[in-house]
C-alpha cells in the first residue's frame, strides 16, 4: 500500500513522532511504501495513495492546497495530531489573523496568503482523526496496521479522568486544587500529566459532549474566571 | 530568470528558495519561509506565568526542552525564583538529551543520505543498515532522557519554573549514565563519516553563542559580549522569518559556532576528535556544521554519563518554585541544538504582558542566504540544473534548519 505524509503549519512534532516509532516503523514498512514524506525523503511523487496522513493546521493558502491535494490523491485520509483535528495552539488565538499579522509583521505580507488557522477536518472530510499534542505513537501505529489489514480502527471517546481512575492516581483537581482539564479532555494518553501531579492541559482536545459549565464551576474556586477560558482555548477554539 | 528550488525536503518545516539569475550570472538568493505564522508571542500574553513553558514547548517538537528551559529561566529571572544546583544539573541533562536526539536525527536520518547520494535513509537500509540503526539507537536514547526529565519524548510538561513536577530516581540516573557510555563508540563512527565532506557554503565570520556552554546571561558575538537587543532584526517581504544582523553582517549560531568559540570546554574523546579535525572546524565553512554536530554528539554522550552519575551520587535537592516578586522582566538564553534561543518576558502580577522569542533558525537566515549565494555563484553554469539544485539543498540542510521555529520571531 502507498502511504503519503503531508505537513501543514505546525511544530513538526507529528511528522517527527512517526520517526520515533523506531523499530515499529520497520513493521509499518512491511505493509506500506512511503511515497511522500518531505521530512524523511527527497523523493516526490504524484501517485494515488492508499493512505494519507495530514499533520498541522490549515494556516496558509499553501496549506489549503496541500490538504486538498492529499484528499484528492488518497483513498483513506487520517488527520493526525491536535493541530489537524482541532486547530492546535495557533488555532486557539482569539483575534483575527489579519490583526495578528499587523501586530507582528507590520506591513509584510509574506510569501503566501495567510488564513485563519483551522483544523484539517474543517476543510475536507477525513476518514479518521487521531488527536494529541503530541499524539500517542502507539495509536497511529495501531490505526495504520488496522487499515492495512482491512479492520476499522476504533476512535477513543472517553475523558482523561477515566484513565486517571484506572491508574488509581489521586485526583489533582479535587484533592490538591490543581487546575485540570481532565474531565473534558479526550483520553488515550494514559493520564500523563496527573500521573506526575500536574493538571491536564487539554492537549488532546475535547471529548464529544463535554460538560464545560460543570468544570467551570469547580475551576472558579481555584483560578480567576478569565484564566479558565484561556486554559480551555489553549489547543482549540471549542 | 529565476531558478526555483522545490520545497526543502529532509528538514523540519516548510520553506523553499529562489535563485535570481541576471545576465547569465547569479544575482541574488531568496530563502522563502512558507510555514504559516504561529504567533507564540501573542499566545503567551495574558497567561499566568505557570502555564507559559507548556505553551512555548509547542514552538518546536525537535527542541521542546530548550524552549521550556529558556522559558523557565526567563520567568525565574523576572520573578526572583531561586533554583537549587540539582535542578540546574537536571536541566543540563535535559538539554544534553535534546542535543543527542536532535543531532542524531539530523546526522543519521536527514543529512546522511547526502553523503552517500541517496534520496532518503530508507533506501540506504540494505547497504548501510548498521549505521542507520546505530543512529536510531542514539536518537532513542536522547529521547529517553527527554522523557525522564521532561516528562515526554515530545512536548513534556515536567519542566516548571523553580524545578520539576517529578524528579528522577537514583536508579534511573544510573541506567542513563551506563547507556550513554555504551553509545560513545557509535557516535565516534559518525564523526569520521561527516569529516569526509568537502568545504562548501559561506565561511562563518561572526559566530554567536551563549556565555556558558548550554546557557548564560549574555551572548558572545565574535569577541564581544552583548544582550540580544543590540542585534538588528530585519523583516523581509518574501518570508515569514526575519533576518538578524550584527553590525550589518550575518551571524551564525549552532554546533559549529559553539565549537569555534567554546571548543576548549570539550574533554575526553570529543576533545581529541576536535583536535584531529581542527583545520576543518576552524576553516568555518558552514557544511562543517554537520561535522561539528557529530563531535558534539560524542561530547553530549560523554557529559551525560558523567553528569547523571554525579547527580545520582550527590542526591537531588528539589526546588520550591517560590517567587519573591509578582512582577518583573527576564531573558532566558539557551543553546538549543541548532544554536542560541532567546525567550524574553515582561510579567505583571503573575501574568505575561509582553513576550518575545528568537529562535536559532531565525538567527541563521541571513547566513543561509549568503551561503546559498556563494555556492550558487560557484556552481551556476558548471553543473546540470538538477545537481545544482540538489547541491544547494544540501547546504540548506547543513544549517539543520528548524523552519517551524523560525516563523514567530518577532519583537512586539
Amino acid at each position: 500500500m502507498k502511504l503519503g505524509v503531508f505537513e501543514l503549519t505546525s511544530c513538526g512534532g507529528c511528522a517527527l513522532n512517526l520517526l520515533f516509532l523506531y523499530e515499529k516503523l520497520f513493521d509499518v514498512l512491511e505493509f506500506y511504501e512511503i511515497v511522500e514524506f518531505h521530512m524523511a525523503t527527497s523523493q516526490r511523487s504524484k501517485e494515488k495513495l492508499d493512505v494519507a496522513i495530514v499533520t498541522g493546521s490549515v494556516s496558509t493558502q499553501r496549506d489549503l492546497e496541500v490538504v486538498k491535494e492529499a484528499r484528492n490523491r488518497a483513498e483513506y485520509l487520517i488527520a493526525l495530531g491536535t493541530c489537524a483535528t482541532h486547530g492546535g495552539v495557533q488555532g486557539g488565538l482569539e483575534n483575527s489573523v489579519k490583526e495578528n499579522m499587523k501586530k507582528v509583521y507590520g506591513d509584510i505580507r509574506g510569501p503566501t496568503k495567510v488564513l485563519e488557522p483551522r483544523a484539517v477536518i474543517d476543510y475536507v472530510p477525513v476518514d479518521f482523526a487521531i488527536p494529541g499534542c503530541p499524539y500517542e505513537k502507539e495509536e497511529v501505529f495501531q490505526v495504520l496496521i488496522d487499515i492495512a489489514k482491512g479492520v476499522d480502527p476504533v476512535p477513543k471517546d472517553y475523558p482523561v479522568c477515566l484513565e486517571c481512575k484506572l491508574n488509581e492516581y489521586e485526583c489533582v483537581l479535587l484533592k490538591k486544587g490543581v487546575p485540570c482539564l481532565g474531565p473534558v479532555t479526550l483520553g488515550g494518553c494514559n493520564a500523563k500529566c496527573p500521573a506526575i501531579g500536574l493538571g491536564c492541559i487539554g492537549c488532546r482536545g475535547p471529548i464529544p459532549d463535554p460538560n464545560i459549565p460543570g468544570l467551570v464551576d469547580i475551576l472558579k474556586e481555584i483560578i480567576p474566571e478569565g484564566d479558565i477560558s484561556r486554559k480551555l482555548k489553549t489547543f482549540t477554539r471549542w | 530568470m529565476i531558478i526555483e528550488l522545490d520545497e526543502f525536503t529532509r528538514v523540519e518545516g516548510i520553506g523553499k528558495a529562489e535563485i535570481v539569475i541576471e545576465n547569465g550570472s547569479v544575482k541574488e538568493v531568496r530563502v522563502k519561509i512558507l510555514e504559516g505564522p504561529r504567533f507564540f508571542e501573542l499566545l503567551t500574553v495574558g497567561r499566568n506565568y505557570w502555564d507559559v513553558p507548556d505553551i512555548e514547548a509547542r514552538i518546536c517538537a525537535i527542541c521542546y526542552a530548550s524552549h521550556s528551559i529558556a522559558s523557565v529561566r526567563a520567568i525565574e529571572k523576572a520573578l526572583g525564583i531561586e533554583v537549587p544546583e540539582s535542578v540546574e544539573k537536571l536541566r543540563e541533562l535535559a538539554l544534553l538529551g535534546e542535543i543527542i536526539e536532535s543531532h542524531a536525527l539530523h546526522l543519521y536520518l536527514l543529512a546522511l543520505p547526502d553523503v552517500y547520494g541517496y534520496p532518503d535513509v530508507i533506501s540506504m537500509l540494505s547497504k548501510f543498515g548498521e549505521l542507520v540503526k546505530e543512529g536510531l539507537a542514539i536518537k532513542a536514547f536522547g529521547n529517553t532522557i527527554r522523557e525522564l526529565i521532561g516528562g515526554r519524548e515530545i512536548h513534556g510538561i515536567n519542566i516548571k519554573p523553580g524545578g520539576f513536577g517529578r524528579y528522577p530516581t537514583e536508579e534511573e540516573l544510573g541506567t542513563i549514565a551506563k547507556h550513554a557510555n555504551a553509545l560513545v563508540r557509535f557516535a565516534k563512527r559518525i564523526v569520521s563519516v561527516f569529516a569526509s565532506q568537502e568545504a562548501r557554503g559561506a565561511k562563518v565570520e561572526i559566530p554567536m553563542v551563549t556565555s556558558e556552554y548550554l546557557w548564560g546571561d549574555e551572548l558572545i558575538v565574535g569577541n564581544e559580549r552583548i544582550q540580544y537587543e543590540s542585534l538588528d532584526e530585519v523583516p523581509v517581504q518574501y518570508s515569514f522569518a526575519k533576518h538578524t544582523y550584527y553590525k550589518g553582517k550575518p551571524i551564525f549560531v549552532g554546533a559549529l559556532a559553539r565549537l569555534l568559540l567554546k571548543g576548549d570546554r570539550l574533554v575526553g574523546e570529543s576533545s581529541r576528535l576536535l583536535k584531529a579535525y581542527k583545520d576543518k572546524i576552524e576553516s568555518g565553512y558552514v557544511i562543517y556544521n554537520n561535522l561539528a554536530q557529530a563531535i558534539e554528539l560524542v561530547y553530549a554522550l560523554e557529559r551525560v554519563s558523567e553528569l547523571a552519575s554525579e547527580i545520582a551520587s550527590e542526591g537531588i535537592e528539589k526546588g520550591s518554585g517560590e517567587a519573591s516578586e509578582d512582577s518583573g522582566e527576564g531573558i532566558g538564553y539557551v543553546e538549543a541544538p541548532r544554536g542560541v534561543l532567546v525567550h524574553h518576558y515582561r510579567i505583571e502580577k503573575g501574568r505575561v504582558v509582553w513576550s518575545n522569542t528568537i529562535t536559532p533558525t531565525a538567527f541563521n537566515q541571513g547566513m543561509m542566504e549568503r551561503s546559498l549565494l556563494e555556492d550558487a555563484k560557484r556552481m551556476f553554469g558548471r553543473e546540470p540544473e538538477d545537481r545544482f539544485k540538489n547541491r544547494l539543498e544540501e547546504i540548506v540542510r547543513a544549517f539543520d534548519p528548524c523552519i517551524s521555529c523560525s516563523v514567530h520571531l518577532v519583537r512586539l
